[in-house]
């Protein structure tokens, strides 16, 4: 007592956090009750001079606000709460007296009664008006936790606690506070009896909406906006009798709002709207109606639009949910959806005008409410678009209805349940009782220019409804499109190629409609020899059909007809004899447009993830080895299709992606007969098909004699074993012998670029994968060709920069899979930059190791370590920067600038973004150097960081802001022909001028506004069309580019 | 600007593709499919004049708003076209761009005029001389507006006026973007 009785007085003297800690210790170890604390208090609790007393009453609180709940019995709570709600009246302690009230009305022992007296003494001498933000935050947490623990006391009160409280809550403005509030209104709302209210209790809710609130910036209390309105709406949407009073005010807001408000209110309609029942929508449903109409018919912006549509559906599944049941079979509806659907085919008797495209949203939009209302507005809608299009008078408006027609058949099919694993009864596809006369219009839109577009559109919707259409009647569908390509092919591109999306469509379903009748129809307009060298309208007829081919033959079925009926076309242009002209350039284009083709498809059929790739292995491949082997045998000095080497570029490919798809066991028989055919010239195993390979000339590609067209095959070696696992070996006694004899190979025997990067390619893909074995080739050997075939200067400049390449390829493969002896080949490179005839060469190889390739990839199943990338990039970007910002020799300086950009253009942005303070100027002193390609690819890089800073307001900005000046100068420079003969030049840098005003504060790039716009005015007369394009998106950006 | 609505009805047409496309890799004057490489150095070799044509200054206006459909282009709306685009045949630098309003008592039609007006100042090589004029028959006051469109004088006072250059602004905020994506 006497200790309590001390901490009292020193607290009083000097407020002391300690002090309070020290009297809520002594009452938790029960040295001390609360009463004696009071006790202990006892003259300051009534101390005539108000400042002690409010001294006196914040301590107990603050004491309180800490101690053990459980310390406190039945009997010290009531005296308390009979104390503070005494000290309520007195207006000096209304602030420390609620700050006890807080913990004690939280406490287990505080009874429904004293909960009662609480809140008649808040209502009764609480004046909010007078109190600040905290203060009234403390009334409504005091509030909050008697509605939350005793409830049904504070219902018992009745109108006394709804009114009280009322009278509490109205005006008030602060955020936090509303959060609280809106809380407590929503239970007021749900629980209590609230009929004599509801005009109040809507002033306290209604009046916020919609919620303006804007949080300042860097608001340290984190309440958002969009707090606030999830919790005004759940007091908006928690009972129906709120309906008849919020229904004005909401169409109100909708017909007066900004669009922000009229979003606002439509998304509050669409959650209210269902609570407040029936009834009250059936009040208001015309007024509703005619507002949703506007926003509908004359939107403001599309997001709004959209809503409004919403709300139009909430609105007519509220009217008629209930009605359901009663309804059900009946064709007939009455009131809104009614009207609505009259008043909208009233506007659709004129298909063509723009506001039929609101009206057919409107219908397609009732579509996805009820059942009865869906069946109805179809009922409407599609005999009337029917009975448009038959209308004579009608017949140049048949595109547009289709149009319509196509829309309404895409929302019947989207409103059907979406559980794929059933199939919908016939009934349950809304569209079914109208199929026949749709089916008809559709099919004779097709025949019209006009309308084949929309009647295209809507065949494919059709065919998308499931369950809709027979079998039969695709395959009438699919004999109509194939008449429609048949007619206007090479007139109407667009239309062929929705033409072949529908039959894409049918063939995932039902790919014999499509094999049977669309294929024979396309294979049987390709020819079976090249058209003439001048006969463009053939070739392009023949590219035409291919392109179609390709769309058309994912499908396993119709790939599989694809590939047997291309190869046999193949083979004929391939055999056909010379013409008399003895020109085979056309016939070696034809063939490379057919395996081009097979490639193509391949590769979307592997992006798709299809299963069956796999099984070409044997059906594909072999014949392609046997055409390209007989070929390369028999043409010792006659002219041969195939031995075309750009023919056995995309066969390689072919080859390539089917070999990749193979798993590791697959791939090791495969692997075998390669070797054997090409190490040792058995080509059975690999070759077959129906060009018979001669016994009396040996394949020996790899042989010093053997043919040019024989070594070009090494290309269909190297495309094989790129696409092989790790765990694949190679059927050799010795791997890294093998690989030496292939560098040696490169080196002496090849003649030209296809056999270089063919092999190249192969010992690159071998070193990444098969590392284990090759120490001693990547030491010595390799150590050997750089010192006599790159760094040695009495080899020819020519042959040092293909060693260069072979040097890049070989550190490319250990770069990837994180190998540290890549370090060491980097570094061979910097050693070049002095060398004058190479020094370009290396610098460009710096970046060329990391530059993305289709090689060593994760489809070929190369070993690739993660972000390997950005570990290359770090170890070399600051010495290249360190070595371009030296002044020792320009050469030097420059070959490092040349380092720099070719790093930049390989890597991600993100990878070096962080430096580019340091960057930018390197860069700019790039766009100097006498290299167009550098020019370029030092622009896109600009231009990457311009268009990243205009997403957001960053250091990048402020980067590029710093070097203003000289980038719109040097930019303008780069842009007029006079100065730039460069096409892609020109174009980079009026990209580069496009984005910079939304890249760049105005006050920074005002000064350049005058010179950009005149200077760009003289780039408008530009030679080059593609040049004029970007130049008028430059200066109109610039134009638009104000204060 | 009134606030009055000449033709809040009007019809809508289909917009034609801005070129025809060609299958992929496709080259015209090659025998070859593109592999997709060595396609820059062939750009650029040659800075042969391709000429301005119909085509290319009616891709500059087709996408210009109409000042009554924000949300649709004066194609869609078929106001111009590029058949109403002609060249002066004894001077290639003269060209008459003739327009179509969609109701002949259009109050719009000076505006419209006068956005495409700005469109091809800020867009073409100054050496054109551009007349603008609506077509014969399709305006009640076709002769006035002709007079107008064609004042420099008129023109330069009109883009004076703030409030009319922010609605041009905003005519013009559509153009060279594609038309599918306005038509939504």
């Amino acid at each position: 007592m006497e200790a309590l009785q001390r901490v009292v007085r020193t607290w009083i003297a000097s407020e002391q956090e300690e002090d309070v800690n020290t009297a809520v210790s002594e009452v938790d170890n029960g040295n001390a009750s609360l009463l004696d604390l009071v006790k202990a208090l006892g003259e300051y609790l009534t101390s005539e001079e108000d400042e002690l007393r409010t001294k006196g009453v914040e301590f107990l609180s603050l004491v309180l606000s800490k101690c053990l709940p459980q310390k406190l019995n039945r009997q010290s709570v009531r005296v308390l709460v009979n104390f503070y709600c005494g000290k309520l009246e007195d207006t000096e302690n209304i602030i420390p007296a609620l700050k006890g009230l807080i913990p004690l009305t939280s406490m287990p022992a505080f009874a429904s009664t004293d909960a009662i007296e609480v809140v008649r003494a808040l209502v009764n001498h609480v004046k909010m008006k007078a109190l600040v933000q905290s203060q009234r935050f403390m009334v409504y947490t005091i509030v909050d936790t008697l509605v939350a623990k005793h409830r049904d006391a504070l219902k018992s009160l009745g109108k006394e606690f709804l009114s009280g409280y009322i009278s509490l809550a109205e005006g008030e403005k602060d955020p936090r506070n509303l959060l609280l509030a809106f809380a407590i209104d929503r239970v007021l709302l749900l629980e209590f009896d609230i009929s004599a209210h509801v005009e109040h209790l809507f002033n306290i809710t209604l009046c916020y909406f919609p919620i303006t609130f804007r949080p300042p910036p860097d608001d340290p209390y984190g309440i958002t906006t969009d707090d606030l309105k999830n919790a005004l709406s759940a007091c908006l949407n928690s009972t129906p009798l709120l309906g008849p009073l919020a229904i004005p005010l909401f169409l109100e807001k909708l017909t007066a709002g900004a669009p922000v408000t009229k979003r606002d209110t439509l998304k509050a309609l669409d959650s209210c709207l269902p609570v407040y029942g029936p009834s009250v929508a059936r009040t208001h449903a015309r007024k509703l109606w005619n507002t949703l109409k506007l926003e509908i018919f004359q939107p403001t912006d599309s997001a709004t639009e959209q809503a409004a549509l919403h709300t139009a559906q909430v609105l007519i599944k509220t009217l008629y949910s209930a009605d359901e049941a009663e309804n059900k079979g009946s064709e007939d509806i009455e009131g809104l959806a009614k009207d609505a659907c009259e008043e909208c085919i009233q506007i659709l008797r004129e298909p063509e005008k723009s506001q039929a495209k609101p009206a057919i949203k409107v219908m397609c939009a009732f579509m996805e409410t009820t059942p009865s209302v869906a069946r109805f507005t179809l009922a409407q809608v599609t005999p009337h678009l029917v009975k448009l299009f038959l209308d004579p008078d009608e017949l140049p408006n048949r595109g547009p209805t289709l149009r319509l027609l196509a829309d309404v058949i895409v929302a019947a099919r989207d409103s059907m349940p979406k559980d794929p694993e059933v199939l919908p009864a016939e009934e349950d596809i809304p569209l079914a009782p109208y199929k026949d006369e749709v089916l008809g219009v559709l099919t004779v839109g097709l025949t019209a220019r006009s309308s084949a577009q929309s009647a295209l559109d809507g065949l494919k919707a059709l065919v998308t409804t499931r369950g809709l259409l027979t079998d039969e009647e695709l395959g009438f569908v699919v004999h109509k499109v194939n008449e429609l390509l048949q007619d206007g092919q090479e007139e109407n591109e667009d239309i062929s190629d929705a033409a072949l999306d529908l039959l894409t469509t049918i063939s995932v379903s039902a790919p014999r409609h499509v094999s049977e009748t669309t294929l024979p129809l396309f294979f049987g307009s390709l020819p079976d020899h090249a058209p003439a060298r001048d006969d463009q309208a053939a070739r392009l007829k023949y590219w035409r059909t291919l392109s179609s081919l390709a769309t058309l033959c994912k499908q396993s079925d119709l790939f599989e007809t694809l590939v047997v009926r291309l190869l046999t076309k193949l083979d004929l242009v391939c055999d056909s004899a010379p013409a008399a002209s003895g020109d085979i350039e056309p016939s070696a284009a034809y063939a490379h447009s057919i395996l081009r083709t097979i490639a193509d498809v391949l590769e979307a059929k592997i992006k798709l993830g299809h299963a069956d790739v796999v099984k070409y292995i044997d059906r594909l491949v072999p014949r392609v080895y046997n055409l390209f082997i007989y070929s390369a045998l028999v043409s010792e000095g006659a002219l041969l299709v195939a031995t075309e080497p750009r023919l056995v570029a995309v066969a390689a490919r072919v080859i390539t992606l089917v070999v990749q798809t193979l798993s590791a066991q697959r791939q090791e028989p495969f692997v075998a007969a390669l070797f054997a055919a090409y190490v040792h010239g058995d080509v059975k195993q690999l070759a077959e098909g129906h060009q018979k390979i001669p016994s009396h000339t040996r394949f020996e590609p790899f042989d010093v004699e053997a043919s040019s067209s024989q070594k070009n095959l090494l290309a269909l070696f190297s495309a094989a074993v790129v696409g092989l696992h790790k765990e694949v070996p190679l059927p050799v006694s010795d791997e890294a012998a093998f690989l030496d004899m292939l560098l040696r190979w490169v080196v002496t025997v090849a003649d030209n670029a296809l056999q270089r990067d063919a092999v190249v390619h192969t010992i690159s893909s071998i070193v990444n994968k098969r590392i284990e074995g090759l120490s001693a080739f990547l030491t010595d050997k390799l150590d050997v060709f750089w010192t006599t075939q790159v760094a040695s200067t009495t080899q020819p400049p020519e042959k040092r920069r293909e060693a260069i390449l072979t040097w890049t390829w070989v550190t490319k493969a250990l770069l990837v899979r994180g190998d540290p002896r890549a370090a060491d080949h980097v570094d061979r490179f910097f050693q070049l930059f002095g060398d004058e005839e190479i020094s370009w060469a290396a610098a460009r190889a710096i970046g060329g190791v990391v530059a993305a390739d289709n090689l060593l990839t994760k489809k070929n199943h190369a070993v690739i370590k993660f972000l390997y990338a950005q570990k290359y990039c770090t170890s070399v970007l600051p010495r290249i920067i360190e070595g371009a910002k030296s002044t020792d020799g320009s050469k030097q300086q420059n070959a490092h600038l040349v380092a720099l950009t070719s790093i930049i253009k390989s890597v991600p942005k993100a990878v070096y973004v962080h430096q580019m303070p340091t960057l930018m100027p390197l860069l700019l002193r790039g766009l100097d150097l006498p290299d167009y390609e550098i020019r370029a690819s030092v622009i896109d890089t600009l231009l990457a960081t311009a268009e990243g800073s205009s997403s957001s307001a960053t250091k990048e900005s402020s980067i590029l802001a710093e070097h203003a000046s000289s980038l719109v100068s040097t930019m303008l420079k780069n842009s007029t022909v006079k100065d730039m003969p460069s096409v892609r030049v020109r174009i980079s840098a009026l990209r580069f001028l496009a984005v910079l005003p939304s890249a760049m504060r105005y006050d920074v790039l005002h000064p350049q506004k005058a010179v950009v716009l005149r200077e760009l005015a003289k780039v408008l007369d530009d030679p080059k069309k593609a040049v004029r394009k970007e130049a008028v998106e430059a200066r109109t950006n610039w134009y638009k580019f104000t204060g | 600007m009134s606030s009055e609505i000449f033709n809040p009805n009007p019809t809508i047409f289909a917009p034609t593709k801005s070129a025809r496309s060609l299958p992929p890799g496709v080259r015209l004057h090659s025998l070859w499919l593109d592999d997709g490489e060595n396609r820059d150095e062939e750009q650029d070799d040659s800075n042969a004049f391709e000429a301005i044509d119909q085509d290319e200054i009616f891709e500059l206006i087709r996408s210009i708003s109409d000042p009554e459909h924000r949300n649709m282009s004066l194609e869609q709306l078929a106001v111009v076209s590029a058949p109403q685009i002609t060249f002066d045949e004894r001077n290639s630098d003269r060209l008459t761009v003739e327009f179509t309003p969609t109701v002949p008592h259009c109050g719009m039609s000076t505006f419209i005029g006068l956005s495409i007006r700005v469109r091809l100042l800020r867009s073409l090589p100054t050496r054109y001389k551009i007349d603008i004029r609506v077509k014969p028959g399709s305006h009640q006051s076709e002769h006035a507006l002709n007079k107008q469109l064609n004042d420099k004088e008129r023109v330069a006072a009109a883009l004076e006026n703030p409030a009319l250059l922010e609605v041009l602004e905003q005519c013009l905020s559509t153009v060279g973007r594609d038309v599918d994506a306005i038509d939504t």
